[in-house]
Formats: structure tokens, sequence, C-alpha cells
């Protein structure tokens, strides 16, 4: 009876020892240095060859993996400060789960969704479009994707329009896709597009975390095009510009001056249009309500 | 073939019975339930993710069984010399060496459908828990898939059996199977690098080529048996592709096993 109460005890004293090494050895293999560029992942034909046949569970892990990268960056710095290889490292990872797997959607959703959070980003997120649009040749969704990034962010509402008809071609595509299309060609209404755009991409998205960080961008857009209305009533009734938001305020043509979600101001650009601090992204303005995406 | 049955029970019941098995099994069931895991953390394509993950655990585990329940069926008689009993019957070696694989494909057979079973399990478990995230999936190129999993795996086991023949301890087999298993799926990946090598910014000299390409006919060609992508998407598989893998995989295994009977027949024992 001694002899087994000395062994359970021993067992315990281990086990506890086991827990406090553990804790010790990872806390101090956080503190071990990090080559400066870890964004390095392997090229996707090298990666084909080390899954051998594992490749789609590898691409599974790869992703994953970005999943990670991306709640480090948002933990480590927040995607103002996040540096430029953090980013970069989140799109290689997507990048390498689709070279192992082209044909999985998720890399392609999860990037669209977060890389542009970053601007700079935007190229590299329309690379990894492109490839998708290649192998899942039945998806709308994708060139609904680029469509929106080209017109969005890169205004160049022709491609945008391009991008579109080929996604109203495609098997189940939403009606709206056609009608965005045509309207796009006419490069005007820019706001108004956008609204439309963003509504269409939330009634596909049933993820609540992405639905959030769209549904941020659609309410800013939705002030900014109230704003844009309040200036043309002002130029249809006084006859001229407005100057400043403040002075719709003080006319009286609206309220308040919304504010903007991103936690920048609204402006009235030189060129007429209503713009904020913030060029809805969080990039300078606060960043009060961080969304991790998974 | 009348020869051949008995023995090929005998290897079969003894692959059953290995302790080895309950532990394959048990390494399956724990991934199968790991699916469950992942596919949570996953937004859209769940069922891809599950179909990905529950093959992949049947093609490892089957692996598994070849590598360390296989090998050991044909190279214990060897190790420890109960050759001699068997071959003082009446049995020419090369009987030996076809009943002996036969046993073994019933095994891989029979495990792989188990475990095959528990995969679909694993996948309808999933599909019951998210059912609007499997947008294209479809039951039978999972069963297809499954298939050519188990061919690859008696292909597999084929070729150990050839290396067996010849060598002297059943280590040198496993080594040798693990070799050709990795070569095996490998080979067209890497033959189609060295081929267009700027697409990875490598340089390769026309000797690294030759070598490839020589190892490309000589090792088995184990990515054609690999279709869990194409499962995990329901894309199209072409009956075409399938009889001529299938055919292939028949037609080396053969080969395999035809000269690890012939190499054993010619085998001086000590």
């Amino acid at each position: 009876m001694r002899r087994l109460l000395a062994t359970l005890v021993l067992v315990a004293a281990l086990a506890a020892g086991q827990v406090a090494t553990l804790w010790w050895a990872a806390g101090a293999r956080q503190d071990l240095p990090l080559p400066e560029d870890h964004s390095y992942v392997l090229p996707g034909p090298l990666l084909r060859v080390v899954a051998g046949e594992f490749r789609g569970l590898a691409a599974d892990f790869c992703f994953l993996q970005g999943l990670t990268a991306y709640g480090k960056l948002l933990e480590s710095a927040g995607p103002s400060q996040a540096r430029d290889s953090d980013w970069q490292r989140v799109y290689r990872l997507l990048d390498a789960a689709t070279d192992l797997d082209p044909y999985f959607f998720d890399p392609y959703y999860f990037g669209n969704a977060v890389l542009s959070r970053n601007p700079e980003m935007i190229p590299r997120i329309n690379q990894l479009l492109e490839k998708g649009l290649e192998w899942r040749d039945w998806d709308w969704l994708l060139p609904f994707y680029l469509g929106f990034n080209h017109f969005y962010y890169l205004q160049d509402s022709g491609r945008a329009s391009e991008y579109l008809m080929l996604g109203a071609q495609r098997p189940d595509a939403m009606p709206l896709l056609a009608t965005l299309a045509a309207r796009l060609a006419y490069q005007e209404n820019r706001t108004e597009n956008a609204i439309v755009f963003l509504r269409g991409i939330l009634s596909r998205t049933e993820d609540e975390r992405t639905r959030e960080l769209y549904q941020v961008r659609l309410e800013a857009l939705e002030k900014i095009h109230y704003l844009e209305q309040a200036v043309l009533v002002y130029r249809q009734h006084y006859g001229e510009m407005p100057g400043t938001l403040n002075v719709l305020q003080e006319r009286g043509v609206i309220s308040a001056i919304p504010e903007d979600p991103y936690g920048g101001t609204f402006y009235l650009d030189a060129d007429g249009s209503v713009k904020s601090t913030s060029e809805l992204t969080y990039a300078k303005g606060g960043t009060s309500n961080e969304i991790p995406a998974n | 073939m009348r020869p051949l049955w008995p023995l090929a029970v005998i290897t079969f019941k003894e692959g059953i019975r290995n302790r080895a098995l309950y532990g394959i099994f048990l390494l399956a069931l724990l991934l199968f339930v790991a699916n469950f895991l992942i596919c949570g953390m996953i937004m859209q394509e769940v069922g891809k993710v599950a179909v990905d993950v529950a093959l992949s655990a049947v093609s490892f585990s089957g692996l598994l069984l070849v590598l360390f329940v296989g090998i050991n069926l044909l190279a214990k008689d060897l190790d420890r010399r109960t050759i001699y009993m068997v071959l003082a019957r009446p049995i020419s070696r090369r009987h030996y060496i076809w009943g002996k694989f036969l046993g073994m494909a019933m095994l891989i057979v029979t495990a792989t459908a188990m475990l095959g079973g528990c995969a679909l399990l694993s996948i309808g478990s999933v599909r019951w828990a998210f059912p609007s995230y499997f947008p294209r999936f479809a039951w039978s190129p999972v069963l297809l898939a499954l298939m050519l999993i188990t061919l690859m795996l008696v292909l597999l086991a084929g070729m150990s059996f050839l290396f067996a023949s010849f060598a002297t301890s059943s280590f040198v087999t496993l080594i040798l199977t693990v070799v050709s298993y990795l070569i095996g799926h490998g080979v067209a990946a890497i033959k189609a690098l060295v081929e267009s090598p700027a697409a990875v910014g490598i340089e390769v000299s026309a000797t690294t080529v030759r070598v490839v390409k020589a190892a490309y006919y000589l090792f088995p060609n184990l990515s054609l048996f690999d279709i869990k992508v194409q499962a995990a998407h329901n894309l199209p598989v072409s009956w075409t592709y399938l009889a001529g893998t299938v055919a292939y995989g028949l037609f080396y295994t053969a080969l395999s096993v035809t000269l690890a009977g012939l190499v054993f027949s010619r085998r001086e024992f000590p």
C-alpha cells in the first residue's frame, strides 16, 4: 500500500514537472530569434513533390497556416502597423495552398476578404483570384470579386465590367451581375455601384466574421453616398460647391456629418467627391473594431 | 490455383491476427474523429476538406499496413527460418510467393474496405453536421478513389515481395519499399519539374533529366492512383483513365510478383 502511494506521488510529481517544463520551454521558444524575412514559403511545384499523394491535405494545412499567420498579424501589430513581410506571409501561404489544390475555394475567399485591408496587397489578391478563375471555371464568385477589386480599388471600370460579364456567363450567377457590368461600362455612379456590389457580396457571404468586414465597408460607402447626395442638393440649390462638409450642416442640408466606421473623418475633396481621412481602411484611422477573420 | 489457396488463407489469417493492425485502426479512427475538428475551422468548402482528410487517413493507414504488417508476413518466414518448413512441402517457390501475395492482397482489400467504411461514415457525419457546406459533393468519386488507393497498396505490396525475394533482412525490404513509395509518388511531379525547370528557377543538367526519365519508367507511377483531389471537388474522371490506371496497376503488380517468384526460386538459403 505504501509502495503504491509512493508511486502515485512520484507520478503526480513527474506530471506536474512535465507541465511546468512544457510551459518553461514553450515560453523560451517564443523568444527565439526569427529570420528577418520569415515569409518564405516553398514554391508550389516543389511543394507538390514534397506533399506526394497528400497534396489535398497539404493544401488544407497551408490554408490553416494562412489563417494562423493572419491571426498573428492581428495579434502582434494590427493591420495598421503590420510589416509588409507579415502580409506577404499570409499571401504566400494562401498562394501555396492554391498551388497544391487550385480548386480549393477557401484560400481565394479568405484572401479576398482579409488581404484587402492592406491596399498594397490588391495586385497580389488579383493574381490569386486570376489563378482560381482559370481552374474553377464553373464559379461566378471569383470573377465577381475580381470585378469589385478592379472597380473599387484600381478604379478600372472597363476591366471590372469585363470580369462581371465573364461571371454573368457562368452557371447560377447572380442575375445582378449583367446589370452591374452594363452600368460600369458607363463609368458613372461610382459609390452607388460599389454599394450594389457590396450588397451582392453580402447576400452570398455566410461566415459571420467575414460579413462584418464587408458590412463595415458597406456602412462607410452608404454614408459617403448620403453626403454625395447632400452635396448634389446643395449645388442644385445654391449653384456652387459647398467648400467643406460643415457648410452642408450649417445650411441645414444635413443634420450632422456621419462618423466614418473606419475611424477617419469625411471631407470634401478638391474634385468635389466625398472622401475620408481613413481611405476606408484601418491604415490611417483608429482600429477600434478589429475583426479577426477566423 | 489449388496449391495457392490454403497458403493465401493462412497468410490472410496471420495478417488479421497481427496486433499492429489494431494500432493502425486506432490511428485511422483518431484521424476520422480529427476530421470533425479540422472541418470546424474551414469557412466554405468543408466537404472538400472532409473528403481530403478521410481519404488521406485511409491511404496513410493502408501504407502503414503494407509497411509494417505486409512486409513481416513474408520476411518473418525468412528471418525466423520457418521458410525451410514450408519449402519441405510439395509446393514450388513460385507458388509460395504467389500464395503469400494473394493472402496479402486479401488482407489489404479487407482492411481498406473496413477503413473505407469508416471514412465514408466520417464524411457522412461531417456532412450531417454542416449540410450546406458540401456544394459539389458526390459519393461515387470517393468510392472510385478508395478503389484506386486499394490497388496502389496492392501494387506496393507486390513491390515489397520483389524486394523481399532478394533482400537479406526485413529492414532492407522496408527501406526499399519506402523509397519506392516516395519515388513512385514524386516521380511524375519531379519529371514535370526537370522538364520545365524555369517554373521554380532552377538549373537541371542533362544527366539529371535522363536519370529522372529512367526512374519514371522503372519505378511505379503511384500518382496515377491518386484521384483524391478529383474526389474532393467532384471533378470528372474519365473511364478511359480509370481503365488505363487499373490495367497499369495489374500489369505492374503481376510483373513485380512474377519477378519476385523468379528471383526467389533461384535464391540459395544458408
